[in-house]
């Protein structure tokens, strides 16, 4: 019994391992399972937008209804966010949201990994976003960027604390906005993970086993909730992108 | 040479004519698209509500939502203070304050999901 349950491990789906192993001096620059899973996402995706926009078809077959659906999704969204002008971002938030989108929901077919459970690489497309707001701010405004973090109608007094205040907000934006995503997707697998370990746990509990379809049932509601939340998630990243860019393109309350 | 200069002209004629016919027919395709796209979106609202488990999912993200930027806000807090006080060793004052700071700014970041769920609903208030 205490064997089996260690034979359980809900974490190791998480495991990085190697496939071809590269060393770049000291950095480990090894082709992963996490590298294999990206590269599957861009043919992916590339297959469904060049594959669903090469017919052209007045009335769309199914892979070209779903890259419409996909181009106006995003389009629809940028534009009601961050209005006309944020629509040159475009191109950014729709790789993303189609990147993180693709990474969430074929990370749920078994045996494959999925890339957005790792916080470094939410950390970094949550970085991308953080560093094209602050890039573009600054160039686009100069130091007016700045007067994002100075809220108009502030008593003199209070302004150095609301100022600190505001930049930690801030700050903290990268960091919510990476966890949200990778939390979200390493809970709901080892969620997963875990009810699917008390099917075999309760299979072999003698008695008990009669309980055993309970986990096995609840493990389908929760793989369609889990492709909600894979939706949903991407649908956020996407859309405080945009919250985040609009800051960029109009600086100051 | 007269005929042809008139047969030119009404040749130019032609064209802007064309091109002022072209132009009306652009405006009139992007004042549809444009229509379109609102009966679109306001369709896109109306189906929202369509399916009962996406208002619970909707729910819990944005609860989710408010759980991380307030934690966000509280950690980034507390790394700032605790590298200063590392820095200046002045432990732990910039720690406290930046605590203080972090929570305000967590407690900020809730306020402005409260103020609007998701993102500003009309830009031009900011603009």
């Amino acid at each position: 019994m205490a064997a089996e349950a260690n034979a359980i491990d809900p974490i190791h789906q998480f495991e990085i391992q190697p496939i071809v192993k590269i060393g770049l001096g000291n950095i480990d620059a090894s082709f992963t399972n996490s590298s294999l899973f990206m590269v599957i996402i861009l043919a992916c995706i590339s297959l469904l937008m060049i594959w669903g926009t090469s017919g052209r078809a007045l009335v769309p077959g199914r892979l070209q209804a779903a890259a419409e659906m996909a181009y106006e999704f995003v389009a629809s969204t940028v534009r009601s966010t961050t209005g006309d002008h944020g629509m040159k971002f475009f191109p950014l938030v729709f790789s993303l949201f189609m990147f993180v989108v693709f990474s969430n929901v074929l990370g749920l077919i078994p045996y494959t990994y999925t890339v957005t459970s790792q916080i470094i690489v939410t950390f970094a497309l949550a970085a991308l976003v953080i560093l094209t707001v602050l890039i573009y701010g600054f160039y686009k405004h100069g130091t007016h960027f700045l007067r994002l973090f100075v809220p108009s109608g502030v008593p003199m007094v209070l302004l150095p604390v609301i100022v600190m205040i505001e930049v930690i907000s801030f700050v903290s934006r990268p960091i919510s906005l990476s966890v949200r995503l990778f939390a979200n997707m390493l809970a709901g697998h080892i969620t997963l993970k875990v009810f699917a370990g008390f099917v075999t746990m309760l299979l072999g509990a003698g008695a008990a086993s009669i309980l055993a379809p309970l986990p096995l049932l609840a493990i389908v509601g929760l793989t369609a909730f889990e492709l909600l939340v894979a939706v949903l998630q991407a649908y956020v990243f996407a859309i405080l992108t945009c919250v985040y860019l609009n800051d960029a393109i109009h600086p100051g309350h | 040479m007269r005929p042809q200069m008139s047969g030119h002209e009404s040749d130019e004629d032609r064209r802007s004519r064309e091109d002022l016919e072209l132009r009306a027919r652009l405006d009139r395709l992007s004042g549809a698209l444009k229509e379109q796209n609102l009966d679109a979106r306001e369709r896109k609202a109306g189906a929202n509500t369509d399916i009962p488990g996406a208002e619970t999912g909707r729910a819990l993200s944005l609860g989710f939502r408010v759980l991380s930027e307030f934690v966000a806000g509280v950690v980034v807090g507390f790394l700032i203070g605790w590298q200063l006080d590392v820095w200046l060793s002045t432990t732990p004052l910039f720690l406290i304050l930046f605590l203080g700071l972090g929570t305000a700014a967590g407690f900020y970041n809730v306020y402005r999901i409260a103020a609007r769920p998701m993102g500003p609903a009309k830009p031009k208030d900011k603009a």
